[in-house]
C-alpha cells in the first residue's frame, strides 16, 4: 500500500490542553484526511445575540470555488530515509479548534480547507469625522 | 523532474504551540500530498455602523 517505506515517528511526551469543534488528535498513520471548517464571525459593540441567525447559503465565500491547480509535470522521485526514526522529546499545544488537526504518524493524502466571513457591527457614531 | 529526498537525523527538542485553528495542521510524520486552502473575507461592507439589524436567518 505504501510505495515507500515511512518514517517512524518518536514523540516521548505531548500534552494537548482542549481539542474542540471537530478537531481531531490522531497518534498512529492514516490514509486520507480531509478537514473542512466554515465560520461566519461576527462582532458587535453591543451584546447582541438572535438566535437564529446566519446562513453560510447568503455568503458566497462559502460555496465559491478554490482554484487549485493539478500538477501536470512529471515527478521522476526517490527517497532515502538515511535514519527511519523522527525524534521529538515534548510537544505543548494550548488548543486545537475548528477541524484542524495534530497528527502524529504518516499519512498519505491530506485535503484542509477553511472560509472565515467577517463581520463587524458597530454603533452609531454621534460624532462623526469625515 | 529529478527530485531525490536523503532524509538524515531530524531530532527536535520541545515544541511548544499556542493553537491550531482553522483547518490547520500540525503533523509529525510524512506525507505524500498535502492540500491547504483558505478563504477570508473582510470586505469593507462587512463593517455595519448603524441600528443592528439580525443577518439573514439560517435557511
Amino acid at each position: 500500500m505504501i510505495a515507500m517505506l515511512q518514517r517512524i515517528a518518536c514523540v516521548d511526551h505531548i500534552k494537548v490542553d482542549s481539542v474542540s469543534f471537530s478537531s481531531i488528535f490522531q497518534i498512529g498513520d492514516s490514509e486520507q484526511i480531509c478537514g473542512i471548517s466554515r465560520a461566519i464571525a461576527v462582532q458587535r459593540e453591543a451584546e447582541i445575540f438572535y438566535t437564529n441567525e446566519g446562513s453560510f447559503g447568503a455568503y458566497p465565500i462559502f460555496s465559491e470555488a478554490i482554484p487549485f491547480e493539478p500538477m501536470t509535470e512529471s515527478l521522476n522521485g526517490s527517497t532515502q530515509n538515511l535514519n527511519p526514526v523522527l525524534k521529538v522529546r515534548n510537544i505543548g499545544i494550548m488548543g486545537a479548534s475548528s477541524s484542524s488537526v495534530v497528527h502524529i504518524g504518516n499519512s498519505r493524502h491530506i485535503s484542509m480547507e477553511a472560509r472565515v466571513k467577517h463581520i463587524r457591527q458597530l454603533l452609531p457614531r454621534r460624532n462623526h469625522v469625515d | 523532474m529529478n527530485f531525490q529526498v536523503y532524509n538524515r537525523d531530524i531530532c527536535v527538542g520541545d515544541i511548544r504551540v499556542i493553537g491550531v485553528s482553522s483547518s490547520s495542521l500540525l503533523m509529525v510524520g510524512d506525507a505524500e500530498t498535502i492540500q491547504l486552502a483558505a478563504t477570508f473575507d473582510t470586505p469593507a461592507e462587512s463593517l455595519i455602523i448603524g441600528p443592528f439589524v439580525p443577518l439573514s436567518p439560517d435557511a
